[in-house]
């Protein structure tokens, strides 16, 4: 029956416009991941194409085969029905492809008309300076021209996550792009930011751009896309039209089986205060205020969740909790007793724990083994060690059981972590810093890019350790994470706390929206109720 | 990675680089010498053959004297294994090693001591030399963030001129015609493990002791941990909790006391007096040591024999041939060249680890279609 499909497929081509054809892509990393196995993926001329797939699935290095960033093991790539080789981004670029990165790619200290034009800027008649004065002008008609509203003259450092996404959807326009691949785009963005977004996207649809959007929300994919390419496991699962397939079946077909995304939890019911934290303040060293008076309260067996756009003051505020930074002002005490400027075995040893955002940095040791790596906060243990050496039963004991309880999919505890899927690499992380049966766990963006099996799992695993007696801060730019995680929630905006929301499971994601983009906020009274003594 | 295939590949590839590097220095010799077959014959076989007119025998002195010339460079090499591992480039071992030596001799000359005892609190002494002055590039590190390569590296320089004061003004045995110190005193002196005159001391069994104890407080211990996990990610290691500027101070410090063990051994083994004026070489074999055994202490004695017997080879095809003797340092930088360029012989790698990844994949998916766990 496949090869019928296939068949068909060979058939609608010859007929078809297609800007991009990608063959039989096969990619194989040098640390033996296969990320892409005999993939096809036809782009139509003029199209919003969406591809899905859990993290892992190989979309990213299906597209950074396309922009030039890797180079495929196997396969064929034509580009306006022209067999090429797309040796580097360069040639991409000059082949009318262009790429938005999920993390952005400008200088945060270049003006926005000078990212627009880095690498290709207008010069004076001298041809040795560049003239400024046109490179805003280049920004400015380039923006008029696709409808995209920045300021050309704001240093990228000061403007909101959503204009910056602009700034680089110009930059790749302004190079001649006429396909577009946007990584994950909303990932950043607000409700409403997104929507910007989108009829941004269809205005650029509708003028000949064809648009590659990766993404793994279904209610967006429904909403913008044409058709969309279903990857799983590496492997392509079949290109629909998104009008024709049902959100039940996109995310059947993504993990194969139904994923609820609900979270499944009791009510709570928190006893005495753990986490104090009162009027803590901190400016940056380009002298802005990431904190301003940011003061509440964590219970035992809650979940208190913060929500925001990044870069509101929640890196800020989770560094001064594990004394990663430290505060101007203000107090931070754990069961009564202070935490500020102790270091990060006696914040440990107060039973502090901490699955940090960036587990590359902070997680773990890349090439080291993950036995080693689930070791790191209770190696000095009595249990470890027989005297001056390890007792290297123990550890082995010790990581087996990690692997096996945290369900990670490893060869064995030997395997270096850096070999694993980001999912697996995540779980390493929560296995150590949950079963280390914490007084206060601090959870930062603890599924963020990582796959729906693994997400579902962490968040489980967060909620039982949450009924079992912990307090959590659950920090997460994920939505619906923190709405769904959740008991309680505050809002931060702009470094301070501009609403507090006792019970979140009220809430929908409009509203949150409002108060996430600073659109509203709540009397001082109000927040304050998130104070408890 | 733990694919034997990887494994042999990793060895292939070193023996690869190597066989490069004396390809390249096989070229030099041709372009450089009227008789290249005879300078090749004592680079490569020369150290361990002698050529007689009888025919060719085993040469077990030339041997023994290749072993007791890794002496001083195991001691280097593990040194800088230890540092490197916590991701210190702590270049301080040749002024440990020199300190370590010198502080050994004034203990062997002014101390009296039945022998047993004398030498090793000889060396002991040494050790602890050598470990203080690494206190200061280690505490400079920590406290102000200063280079410790920067420090180590000009340290290297103070610590031989003070020695070469005292040396001059102090200790100096006047009677001498060269300036040196008193002889030792015969309690002190480590005696050969055989007396052939190869200086194959008892020195080399501790060395290869400590190869053990390295190997063991590197991969079995929780201080060799940390200094591990420091080296690899300081963010990581800090967040986890461990005490990250006492384990770089303790990683720097057990570096030299190395050293100074190495130096103080070696001083009192091969000579009768410290007659050392300037810095002696070791610390800087003991980097190339480090590099070639990819940091592993195991590694390190097999490293420090290829490069001892390089040397040996070098200075004989010198004697013997028109080759000069510098030869060695284009040998040892081509053989640096390929060892620290990754990517050598990478596109072959790669090629090991698709068809892994594809055997994998097939049997991954021969296991799902029997209805087992897809994984």
């Amino acid at each position: 029956m496949e090869q019928e499909v296939i068949v068909e497929q060979k058939e609608i081509v010859e007929q078809e416009d297609f800007v991009v054809q990608m063959r039989g892509i096969s990619k194989v990393y040098p640390n033996g991941i296969a990320a892409n196995k005999d993939v096809d993926f036809l782009l139509r001329r003029g199209e919003i194409h969406a591809i899905m797939g859990e993290n892992g699935a190989g979309k990213s290095t299906l597209m950074k085969i396309l922009f030039g960033l890797e180079q495929p093991t196997s396969g064929e790539i034509l580009i306006n029905g022209q067999s090429v080789a797309i040796t580097s981004p360069n040639k991409a670029i000059s082949l009318g492809i262009g790429m938005v990165h999920q993390h952005f790619m400008l200088v945060p200290s270049l003006t926005v008309a000078e990212n627009i034009v880095l690498g290709m800027a207008p010069t004076t008649k001298s041809r040795f300076l560049i003239d400024f004065k046109k490179a805003v002008q280049i920004a400015e008609e380039n923006a008029a021209r696709y409808n995209l509203r920045i300021d050309p003259n704001a240093k990228v450092i000061d403007i909101p996550v959503g204009m910056k996404q602009k700034v680089e959807i110009l930059k790749a326009l302004v190079r001649g792009a006429k396909i577009l691949i946007l990584d994950e785009p909303t990932a950043v963005l607000t409700t409403q930011e997104t929507s910007e977004l989108f009829k941004e996207l269809i205005a650029l649809k509708e003028q000949g751009f064809t648009i590659i959007f990766i993404s793994h929300k279904l209610k967006e994919i429904k909403q913008i896309t044409d058709r969309l390419t279903i990857m799983r496991g590496g492997r392509s699962m079949g290109v629909y039209n998104t009008a024709d397939i049902s959100e039940k079946e996109i995310s059947r077909l993504m993990v194969g089986r139904d994923v609820v995304l609900k979270v499944v939890k009791d009510k709570s019911q928190p006893t005495e205060t753990v986490l104090k934290v009162r009027d803590l303040e901190y400016t940056n060293r380009w002298n802005k205020k990431m904190l301003d008076k940011v003061s509440f309260s964590v219970r035992k067996g809650e979940i208190l969740g913060i929500a925001g756009v990044e870069g509101n003051g929640q890196r800020e505020l989770v560094e001064m909790l594990f004394n990663l930074n430290t505060p101007d002002a203000g107090t931070v005490t754990v069961c009564g007793e202070s935490i500020v400027n102790l270091s990060q075995d006696k914040i440990r040893n107060r039973g502090v724990s901490l699955v940090p955002e960036d587990r590359m940095t902070y997680g773990i040791a890349d090439i080291a083994s993950i036995e080693e790596n689930v070791i790191s906060d209770r190696f000095g243990n009595k249990r470890f060690n027989k005297g001056p050496l390890f007792n290297m039963r123990e550890i082995h004991h010790e990581s087996q059981n990690l692997i096996v309880d945290y369900r990670i999919l490893a060869k064995s505890p030997k395997q270096q972590v850096k070999m694993l899927s980001g999912g697996n690499i995540q779980k390493v992380v929560v296995a150590r810093e949950l079963s280390s049966m914490p007084t206060l766990l601090i959870a930062d963006q603890p599924t963020r890019g990582i796959d729906v099996g693994a997400t579902e799992f962490i968040r489980n695993e967060i909620v039982e350790l949450s009924r079992g007696g912990t307090a959590v801060l659950l920090v997460s730019a994920d939505l619906n994470e923190v709405i769904e995680l959740s008991d309680s929630l505050i809002v931060m905006y702009g470094g301070k706390i501009v609403g507090y929301f006792e019970d979140s499971s009220q809430l929908d994601d409009l509203t949150m929206g409002e108060y996430m983009l600073g659109l509203k906020h709540q009397t001082e009274e109000e927040i304050a109720k998130v104070s408890y003594e | 990675m733990s694919d034997r295939r990887l494994i042999v590949f990793n060895l292939l590839r070193g023996v690869a680089a190597i066989s490069l590097a004396l390809a390249v220095a096989a070229i030099f010799i041709f372009i450089s010498s009227d008789e290249p077959l005879t300078a090749l014959k004592y680079l490569l076989v020369g150290p361990v053959v002698s050529f007689k007119a009888t025919g060719n025998v085993f040469n077990t002195t030339s041997f023994l004297t290749i072993l007791a010339a890794m002496i001083p460079t195991i001691f280097s090499g593990l040194a800088v294994c230890v540092m490197f591992s916590a991701n210190q480039f702590n270049l301080g071992g040749e002024g440990a090693i020199m300190l370590g030596g010198f502080v050994g001799a004034l203990l062997g000359i002014y101390l009296d001591l039945n022998t047993g005892l004398h030498q090793v609190v000889c060396v002991l002494a040494g050790a602890v030399a050598g470990g203080l002055i690494m206190l200061i590039p280690a505490i400079l590190k920590v406290k102000l963030g200063a280079s410790e390569m920067v420090t180590s590296l000009m340290m290297n320089y103070v610590v031989m001129f003070v020695i070469l004061h005292f040396l001059n003004f102090v200790f100096a045995d006047r009677s001498k015609g060269a300036t040196q110190t008193f002889p030792f005193l015969e309690t002190a002196r480590i005696p050969e493990i055989i007396s052939n005159g190869t200086k194959l001391t008892w020195g080399f069994v501790v060395a290869l002791i400590f190869v053990v104890i390295i190997a063991l407080f590197m991969y079995r211990t929780k201080w060799g941990y940390a200094i591990r996990m420091i080296g690899i990610n300081q963010s990581f290691a800090q967040y986890s909790g461990m005490q990250v500027g006492t384990v770089i101070i303790l990683s720097q410090v057990i570096g030299g006391m190395l050293s100074g063990m190495g130096g103080s051994i070696e001083v009192l083994g091969r000579f009768s007096t410290f007659l050392w004026r300037e810095l002696p070489g070791y610390g800087w074999l003991g980097i190339t040591i480090a590099i070639l055994a990819k940091n592993n202490p195991i590694f390190v004695p097999f490293a420090a024999f290829f490069i001892a017997y390089l040397n040996k080879g070098c200075n004989l095809m010198a004697t013997y041939s028109d080759v000069p003797s510098e030869m060695i340092d284009i040998i040892q930088a081509a053989i640096f060249l390929f060892f620290a360029a990754e990517q050598f012989l990478a596109k072959y790698r790669q090629r090991i680890v698709v068809r892994n990844a594809q055997r994998d994949l097939a049997l991954q998916e021969t296991a799902a279609s029997q209805g087992g766990i897809n994984s």
